[in-house]
């Protein structure tokens, strides 16, 4: 089972997916990542980002092109249980008669034997897993009697269970509270230090460069991929988002005269709000045309 | 009184059918254990009249129903896959329309051909009458199916619970997916003999479904829903002879009785226990906020006090 040795990475040359239906999903898509890396994908609803999970898992085969992972084919690296996969949240049946505990045993299944009877080291290694996202003491609850963060953690823990070296968590921040949210940094932070691969697809812009040390931008194909600081842009944020991004330019100048200090704060779906100084709310300008404290520059 | 409730166990063919429908119906329990969560309740309701043609053209041809029946039911099941697949249409549609062609085809191959089969026998199923050859049949069927169920019970509840998750642990769901649906036809062409084809996804939703409200656990569920479907067999066939009724419909009411119990006594799911929930809620609301005036209020000035 051991793959350490193995130099990990995810190669995807020049994938193109089309659906039955003859939507071509993807088209030309090409990046790489390599071990010991947080990588956010980023792009609007209906860019791919699923079909791109989706091709990397194994789930849909590309038209043309290839995925390889670890240099070899997805199959393989499926067998050897290298892919973790953290579902969002609406794609998980709450009511399931199943507890906190048996959905992280089910990470394990992968190294059982065909009966799929957990052995003393199952058991470590769930209770381990359940330790290190804080659920420990939720372990006998029916997973539909948890919080949107805490429901967040055990499919974490069941991909820690997996012992996956690649993880791919699909939208991880969506009603989640601050603190799971700090809780799955952290944690995603120390995977990168073991030389993990996190794939994480995200519309959380801000919390891009707070975590994420790589950047794949998709929209339909891979616009731009590389270190987060040379991705996000401006540019290459209005190119993944077209219209869609707001933009509020805040003026910080102090004299008319001196250094300008603007601060250009973009986000694609939720209007932020803004108080004065003197505490009460800004309805000026946010969203609007024009305003004293913000202006939209929407391009 | 004793020795007439040991009369049905005088006779040959109550005691086959006793424990023919008590082994059917646990098999057949712990099936719609995943059936129900997957949510394949109409996919069962529909395979069980697919394999109707089947057992007609095996009639015609001299074969055994089973092996008809069992291939009628997974043609069906392929052709709704396929249908689902290339067309627009939603998965009820498309059920609705695969099922109810097979079964017509069914019907009419019976009424074409007459044979040694009677339509009656396969709608309302006819388990005092069933012959030694079928009886073999069955239970090696029902015996089967059980032995995979119990063998495959984690792989199915992975697949059913997260398809995703488990083909990321390297698991062939497509097999998974066939092996589903390759027991739900050998089990409604068991169960067919002795509830008749309309009622057989009675026997392979109902228990599963009880069971579900009584616990949150699946392997509870299981043990539960087989037991109910065991114990609803047995119990319904040996009040058919009293009640001098249709076997069939002695043990679906049966395990009808005991869905409804659950529904309204269950200890956290069932409709009582809802109504203590949201009674406790009120008065918690109440305790918290008792200066809390009740009914509609005046729009208030304190707001804006």
């Amino acid at each position: 089972m051991s793959d350490d040795s193995t130099p990990l990475s995810i190669e995807v040359t020049d994938v193109t997916v089309a659906y039955t239906n003859g939507n071509v999903a993807l088209r030309d898509t090409t990046f790489s990542l390599h071990s010991g890396t947080v990588c956010a994908l980023v792009g609007v609803n209906g860019s791919g980002k699923s079909t791109l999970f989706k091709v990397i898992m194994g789930f849909l085969k590309p038209a043309k092109g290839t995925v390889s992972i670890g240099g070899r084919p997805v199959k393989e690296a499926q067998k050897r249980n290298l892919v973790a996969y953290v579902p969002q949240s609406e794609e998980v049946d709450w009511t399931f008669p199943v507890s906190v505990w048996d959905v992280v045993m089910m990470g394990r299944y992968g190294s059982m034997n065909f009966l799929r009877i957990p052995r003393e080291e199952d058991r470590r290694i769930v209770k381990e897993s359940l330790e290190r996202v804080g659920m420990s003491e939720f372990k006998d609850r029916q997973i539909g009697e948890l919080s949107g963060g805490q429901k967040k953690r055990v499919f974490l823990a069941r991909a820690l269970a997996q012992r996956g070296r690649i993880m791919l968590l699909d939208e991880p921040f969506t009603g989640v509270d601050v603190k799971t949210e700090t809780a799955i940094i952290d944690l995603l932070e120390e995977l990168r230090e073991d030389g993990h691969i996190i794939l994480v697809s995200t519309h959380n812009l801000g919390s891009v460069p707070e975590f994420c040390d790589r950047v794949v931008l998709v929209n339909r194909t891979v616009l731009a991929s590389g270190p987060t600081a040379q991705i996000f842009t401006e540019e290459n944020l209005a190119k993944a988002f077209g219209g869609v991004l707001r933009h509020f330019k805040f003026d910080h100048t102090d004299l008319p005269g001196s250094a300008r200090n603007e601060v250009l704060l973009l986000s694609d779906d939720e209007r932020p709000l803004l108080l004065g100084h003197d505490g009460a709310p800004k309805r000026s300008g946010v969203g609007t045309k024009t305003g004293p404290l913000v202006e939209d520059s929407r391009k | 009184m004793m020795d007439s409730l040991l009369v049905p166990f005088q006779y040959e063919y109550m005691v086959k059918a006793i424990l023919l429908s008590g082994l059917i119906g646990a098999v057949c329990a712990f099936l719609s254990c995943f059936i129900t969560l997957k949510g394949w309740s109409l996919m069962g309701d529909a395979l069980s009249h697919a394999i109707v043609p089947g057992v007609a053209v095996a009639s015609i041809f001299g074969l055994p129903f089973s092996l008809g029946a069992f291939v009628a039911g997974l043609l069906a099941a392929v052709g709704m896959g396929w249908v689902k697949h290339r067309s627009r249409l939603r998965e009820d549609a498309v059920i609705g329309v695969v099922f109810t062609t097979w079964f017509a085809l069914g019907v009419l191959l019976l009424s074409v051909f007459p044979s040694s089969i009677n339509l009656r026998t396969i709608v309302f199923g006819n388990i005092l009458g069933i012959s030694d050859q079928d009886i073999v049949q069955v239970v090696c069927i029902a015996g089967l199916s059980l032995g995979v169920l119990l063998v495959k019970w984690r792989d199915l509840l992975v697949y059913c619970f997260d398809a995703s998750h488990a083909r990321s642990l390297g698991m062939n769901t497509t097999f998974l997916h066939f092996l589903l649906l390759a027991l739900l036809s050998a089990t409604a062409v068991a169960a067919m003999q002795t509830v008749g084809a309309v009622l057989v996804v009675a026997m392979l939703v109902t228990p599963g479904a009880t069971a579900y409200l009584l616990t949150d656990r699946f392997g509870r569920m299981i043990i539960l829903a087989t037991g109910m479907g065991l114990f609803c067999g047995i119990a319904g066939a040996y009040a058919s002879y009293f009640l001098d009724g249709s076997t069939g419909g002695c043990i679906v009411v049966l395990q009808t009785c005991l869905f409804l119990i659950a529904l309204v006594l269950a200890p956290k799911h069932g409709l009582l226990a809802a109504r203590a929930r949201r009674r406790e809620a009120r008065a918690v609301a109440g305790a918290l906020a008792p200066s809390m005036p009740k009914g509609p209020q005046p729009p208030s000035s304190s707001l804006s006090a």
